[in-house]
């Protein structure tokens, strides 16, 4: 016999970000994610990038596709607000084509995790 | 001056560079068309003329020679004549040659850019002086 | 007297204070700007505290502030007489501390000298700590002269590896550069003082360093590679190798971590050929014991003893604090010293009882006065110099004087005292052997190598008929020395001041040193070359970190674990029966001599201190010193 308490507890609602139920989410993921599409060959344009327009759609898929174990409405909304707020930022060229580039991570080395190649690197 | 003197010089001009083609051509290396008298000519190629028909200023001047295409520079001209190019001295060197010192150099134009051009190096002193293995004794 | 009251900090002691400031300043220089004590000088020190906010001194008659010619005292020591107030510290400790009576005063009043009367060098092995003490810039040090004030340096605390005493250091760095070395306080081991080599041998760690590593190519040369390049190359030489004749020698400064990593990589690949450069004879119970090789009363322990009895040994240049404490006793507790070896100037008296081994014989038989001596001595020690059991006769000399000492023991007081002890030279030596390396190399040339780790071992004690046919040869250490040259790969590794690493003294006692600056070039720390290595000869080591490798340190001996602490020896009587037992006498009548004889053969000694350009200097200055005909040379 569950008191009415717990029942309450079980059933209370959790203040939504944006969205009210999955499909909502679910609309707003796929509008941005169509947002940066269309954005893409002004992006490969505007920042003079020296990727196809393909390349740069495969990598917002990518990135889109990274998340896609989230099911908790409120982080997917986080995720599609954070994203927005990163479309706004390279529409505007308040971005500078290395912020653009981050994405892909072709000048970053990974770090050494083993021994060996932490020795051969010269670090601890 | 009358109109037909004016004339008269474009025709020295077309005349003295090589006619129409050669005109155009010497125009389009130099952005200028002048006629004037041969003084002389350096080791280098350089050619001096001089025409007082022009003001004071632009009345000596040189043409670089056709093997240093577009890449001339005031920094070819030799010292001696480049104090009759700029009016240090009334008489140039082919007329009045200067006293030749054995301790003289050779003229070099400036290597800024090039591939000979002068790089500054380190003269610091490393902090830790490295063993380098003696050669070969066996 | 009785009831009197002392003011410290009355307004009337203040003043009073202030007018000493006063007259001591009046001849006293203001340069401090230039001065190399400032900053750490006791008079701007004092004056900040007492000192007035501005001076009378007015210079009426035009002569100028006191002034005194600066002195040539050596390589080491720089004098700027005038900035000497007097207070004649470094004349006591000359003639108290070090036992050199160089220093003294000439001249009364303002005229008073600070000096040695001639020119000549202050020859003393213990030189260097006059800096230390002189409460002003007129005795500073020549090599740091200009360099670094002592604001804008980090002080690392290390110990030194220069012997076997184990003196605690402060690393003075900058810019990732080793400034200067000084003394820290340590009263068990070096008080207050160290030795020149200590302090002044670090500019050696700047010269002849190995940066990369180096491989012999085909025409015999050692070539620069890389790491990944050099460590393959080896790990090719494993595999033409014969495994159980891959041996490993450790060379006198070698850390615990990279002996230990050592070890154990050496006995993964299936040999037990390990070895220390510097021998100890393996007679009877040999190193099996720790009382058998260590020096078992501790060096504060000379202080309680009333008869130091040395053996073959030369203190004052193989352990110069370990004679400063002999000294001590000597002035302040009557200690009597009985020297047999050679007649070296030890800076006290001793009685002298000559090199040859048929006296030390006879007091093992009990017909030598000496033996006596000892019996009828309270708590009577003998110091066995490691030098002098380098040589074939070396085992019967320590057989000999482990008897002495066991028959002192017999009439002993005392029962808890340990008479026998040994000195040191090499800081790796008593470390190695708690480890189990085998001492000496007789073994290693009996098995013919086919493969030789050396590790940092520059003795130069090893030749090619030493090893197999083809024999490898890989040296891992820090400078370019005998060992880099006969290796056929080089793998650079850090030196003392550059590495986070533990040594144990002669006395048994295990000391933390610390990194102060890091490793030159693509130079690394050693027992990481050797778990690297181990990885790629296919015998990983297990430990990744610092923490692992000091784990297993623990494991081998408690005395690993507790660093800073003395591990009192057990089994002394044990291993006193065990070694009487199986004497085995033969006529060896070679004299008891150590190696390091004169002052001049202190100054270079290791990899490090023949890098030094100031210890070449050091020996220079003692060359002509010697040929000056004003200068007394030096005995023996």
């Amino acid at each position: 016999m569950a008191s009415p308490r717990i029942v309450q507890q079980g059933i209370k609602q959790v203040k939504p970000l944006m969205s009210v139920d999955r499909t909502e989410a679910r609309r707003r993921v796929l509008n941005l994610y169509k947002a940066w599409y269309r954005q893409i060959p002004y992006v490969v344009k505007d920042f003079y990038l020296p990727i196809t327009v393909k390349m740069g759609r495969d990598k917002v898929r990518e990135l889109f596709l990274k998340n896609k174990h989230v099911t908790d409405i409120r982080i997917i909304d986080m995720l599609v607000i954070k994203g927005q707020m990163d479309l706004v930022e390279t529409a505007n060229i308040w971005k500078q084509r290395n912020h653009v580039m981050m994405f892909f991570k072709d000048t970053v080395n990974p770090k050494p995790k083993d021994f060996l190649s932490k020795f051969y690197e010269g670090q601890e | 001056m009358s109109l037909f003197q004016k004339i008269g010089n474009i025709g020295k001009i077309f005349r003295q560079n090589g006619g129409l083609v050669g005109s155009y051509l010497k125009l389009f290396r130099t952005d200028d068309l002048k006629w004037g008298t041969l003084v002389g000519e350096d080791k280098y190629g350089n050619k001096y003329f001089q025409n007082d028909y022009y003001f004071m200023g632009r009345n000596r001047w040189v043409e670089y020679p056709l093997s240093v295409g577009h890449d001339y520079d005031a920094s070819q001209v030799p010292p001696e004549w480049h104090r009759w190019l700029q009016y240090i001295a009334d008489e140039p060197p082919s007329q009045l040659p200067l006293p030749k010192r054995k301790w003289m150099a050779d003229h070099t134009e400036n290597l800024s850019g090039t591939e000979r051009c002068y790089v500054p190096y380190s003269t610091t002193r490393p902090k830790v002086e490295a063993w380098v293995p003696p050669k070969n004794n066996l | 007297m009785k009831g009197m009251k002392v003011k410290t900090d009355s307004p009337v002691t203040r003043k009073a204070r202030e007018g000493v400031m006063e007259f001591l300043l009046v001849n006293h220089p203001l340069d401090c700007p230039i001065c190399d004590q400032g900053g750490e000088c006791d008079l701007q020190d004092q004056s900040m505290a007492f000192g007035s906010d501005r001076s009378r001194f007015t210079d009426n008659a035009f002569t100028g502030k006191r002034a005194v010619e600066d002195k040539n005292i050596g390589p080491l020591i720089k004098t700027i007489m005038t900035r000497c107030i007097h207070c004649t510290r470094c004349i006591r400790f000359a003639s108290e501390v070090a036992g050199v009576d160089d220093l003294g005063t000439s001249g009364r009043g303002s005229d008073m000298q600070v000096g040695t009367y001639v020119e000549k060098m202050f020859k003393s092995e213990l030189s260097g700590n006059v800096i230390d003490l002189c409460p002003v810039g007129a005795l500073t040090s020549k090599p740091y002269a200009f360099t670094t004030r002592p604001w804008e340096t980090r002080r690392i605390e290390s110990i030194d590896v220069m012997d076997a005493v184990g003196s605690n250091i402060v690393v003075s760095m900058r810019t990732n550069e080793v400034m200067r070395i000084l003394p820290r306080l340590n009263e068990d081991i070096n008080e207050e003082w160290i030795s020149d080599k200590s302090r002044f041998a670090y500019d050696g760690l700047k010269r002849q360093r190995l940066t990369t590593p180096f491989v012999r190519n085909n025409s015999g040369e050692l070539v620069a590679t890389d790491w990944e390049t050099a460590l393959f190359d080896i790990a090719q030489r494993v595999k033409d190798a014969n495994p159980a004749t891959i041996a490993g020698v450790a060379g006198g400064q070698a850390d615990l971590e990279a002996m230990v990593c050592l070890k154990d990589m050496i006995n993964r690949l299936g040999s037990e050929v390990l070895c220390t450069e510097e021998a100890f004879p393996m007679i009877n119970s040999g190193t099996d014991f720790r009382s058998n090789y260590v020096m078992n009363t501790t060096i504060a322990g000379i202080e309680e003893s009333d008869l130091v009895f040395l053996v073959g040994t030369n203190p004052r240049l193989e352990g110069s604090l370990v004679n400063a404490r002999i000294r001590k006793s000597w002035v302040h507790n009557e200690m009597c010293v009985v020297l047999l070896g050679a007649p070296v100037d030890l800076s006290y008296d001793y009685q002298y009882l000559g090199d040859s081994f048929s006296v030390l014989k006879e007091i093992a038989d009990g017909s030598h006065p000496i033996a006596k001596a000892l019996a009828d001595a309270d708590k009577p020690m003998i110091i066995l110099g490691s030098d002098a059991i380098q040589h074939n006769n070396g085992s019967l000399i320590l057989d000999t004087v482990k008897r002495i000492a066991k028959n002192t023991k017999k009439s002993l007081n005392h029962p808890d005292w340990k008479v026998f002890n040994v000195l040191h030279r090499n800081a790796s030596q008593v470390g190695a052997l708690d480890m189990g390396y085998k001492p000496g190399m007789d073994s290693l040339k009996c098995d013919k190598p086919s493969l030789l780790f050396l590790l940092g071992a520059d003795a130069d004690k090893l030749n090619n008929d030493d090893l197999h046919g083809n024999a490898g040869v890989i040296y891992i250490g820090s400078h370019g020395d005998a060992g880099a040259q006969m290796a056929d790969v080089v793998l650079p590794a850090a030196a003392y001041t550059e590495k986070d690493a533990m040594y144990v003294n002669t006395e048994g006692r295990a000391q933390v040193g610390r990194q102060a600056v890091s490793p030159p070039g693509m130079a690394r720390h050693d027992w990481k070359i050797i778990r690297a290595l181990s990885e790629i000869l296919g015998v990983s080591l297990p430990y990744d970190k610092l923490s692992d490798v000091r784990g297993r340190l623990a494991e081998i001996s408690p005395t690993f674990d507790r660093p800073g602490r003395v591990e009192e020896t057990g089994f002394d009587n044990v291993s006193d029966d065990v070694t009487i037992d199986k004497i085995t006498h033969t006529g060896a009548t070679a004299p008891v001599v150590p190696a390091l004889l004169k002052l001049r053969d202190f100054y270079m000694t290791d990899p490090i201190s023949r890098s030094s350009l100031t210890m070449a200097k050091c020996v220079q200055a003692y060359d002509e010193a010697e040929a000056n005909p004003y200068s007394k040379p030096e005995a023996i």
